[in-house]
């Protein structure tokens, strides 16, 4: 009887069933090659587990310990999906007329949209002290007329006028990266460098609509990175970026981001959307 | 709820996991930087859905499949920016910095990082990080069979490349 390489690794990492392992250990008393093999297969399991086993007792990064021990300052409750904010306030308008009429009692969706609201104005707050230092009567982010919330001042102006691919080290404004989104409206996902800038950052994404960017989200927390030190170093900028910002990205992106180029095309065009 | 004890004791277990995921994500990514990286991005993407772990579930298995899979979207969007793929064969010999350690370890860890990178992750997984098949190949999201043919691959190799044991013992 032959029993396969396969089957034989198997044995070694004690992946068969009781009926498999007598038919190997039968093999194996027959024939001493056959236990030879499994020796080998043994022995090299062994030495990984010895050779990498050192690094099981390195300590441990700080900041790895933090990602996990200070996950309550990362946690949902501080990143808004500012668009899904705006349907459930449209969903509870409605449902309160229709409440209204029928005498019903209040809908979930008008209680979410509530916590939803507390949570952007605690974002808004964070921002408001955050950017106290922002030229006076230049909030980064305002509500414009329709009540959703539009980039204003530095903000809108970097967003607009500055290219990803030339950016000065020290602006108060990072662009990350811009795509067209599905929606057909150029996004932008940006950076807000905080004054003194040792502590956590925001960033988020914004679309340009009409006249306006309109913020689709933002995130507080970002842990602040030096900047890259030439323009080409594209790892440090990528890891600067929030992974909820990129899992929205990725969500919302039609295609490749835009390069170098294609940014420059669509800045002339004024970020209108090409439909 | 009641949850804040559990969602604690979660917390905790992960950090007893950090040993683990740092070592699998050196011998996934090659590289001891991007190596944190990876388990920080993972860090922070299973905290965000920590709901979506079901209890009767390995979490070191859960940990290890997002470690890899913040890896996949990394090297995607690299490869999207920079508009280079990073090189295979470019395999820095890393996971153990220079100061001298015994012959025979060093060798063991380069002959590891030799291997491509399904191979690698099969034997990381299975050999070094103790996972069962059945584990492992859901973390590939992989069938059971490709999990055992990539093993077994690797497992050749390695021994090519590191001959019987005694010879360098």
């Amino acid at each position: 009887m032959t029993i396969s390489e396969e089957t034989l690794m198997a044995f070694a990492d004690g992946e068969l069933d009781a009926a498999g392992r007598a038919a190997v250990e039968a093999a194996m008393r027959e024939d001493p090659e056959v236990a030879k093999r499994v020796a080998r297969h043994r022995a090299l399991r062994n030495r990984l587990q010895v050779a990498f086993a050192e690094e099981l007792a390195e300590p441990v990064p700080q900041r790895l310990l933090s990602a996990v021990r200070d996950s309550s300052a990362v946690k949902a409750s501080n990143v808004v999906n500012l668009r899904e904010a705006r349907a459930a306030s449209a969903r509870a308008a409605k449902a309160r007329v229709a409440g209204q009429r029928a005498g019903a009692q209040q809908t979930e969706d008008r209680t979410s949209w509530r916590q939803l609201g507390s949570i952007a104005a605690g974002v808004l707050l964070g921002l408001g002290i955050g950017y106290f230092s922002w030229r006076q009567g230049e909030a980064p982010i305002e509500r414009g007329a329709s009540g959703a919330l539009v980039a204003n001042g530095q903000l809108a102006a970097a967003l607009s006028g500055q290219l990803a691919a030339e950016q000065a080290g020290g602006s108060a404004v990072h662009i990350n990266v811009s795509y067209l989104a599905k929606s057909g409206e150029y996004c932008r996902s940006f950076t807000l460098a905080r004054a003194g800038a040792t502590s956590a950052a925001t960033s988020g994404v914004a679309c340009k609509d009409g006249q306006q960017w309109q913020i689709q989200a933002l995130v507080q927390g970002t842990p602040v990175q030096a900047a890259p030190e030439s323009g080409g170093d594209y790892r440090t900028a990528a890891t600067a970026v929030p992974p909820v910002i990129l899992k929205l990205i990725e969500g919302q992106i039609q295609g490749e981001p835009l390069d170098a180029a294609g940014e420059s095309a669509v800045r002339r065009r004024g970020w209108q959307s090409p439909q | 709820m009641n949850t804040s004890a559990a969602s604690q004791n979660i917390h905790e277990q992960i950090v007893a996991l950090l040993p683990r995921l740092r070592r699998f994500a050196r011998n996934l990514t090659r590289d001891p930087s991007d190596a944190d990286d990876m388990v920080q991005i993972a860090l922070e993407r299973a905290l965000l859905r920590l709901e979506q772990w079901h209890r009767d579930a390995r979490l070191d298995s859960w940990m290890f499949k997002i470690v890899r899979n913040a890896w996949i979207d990394e090297v995607r969007s690299r490869a999207r920016r920079d508009k280079i793929f990073l090189a295979e064969e470019a395999g820095v010999d890393v996971g153990v910095d220079t100061t001298r350690k015994q012959q025979t370890l060093l060798s063991v860890q380069s002959a590891l990082l030799r291997l491509p990178e399904d191979q690698r992750v099969a034997v990381s997984l299975v050999l070094i990080e103790g996972l069962p098949y059945k584990e492992a190949a859901e973390v590939l999201d992989v069938p059971i069979g490709t999990l055992t043919s990539r093993l077994a691959r690797g497992r050749e190799a390695l021994q090519a490349l590191l001959g019987p044991e005694d010879e360098h013992a």
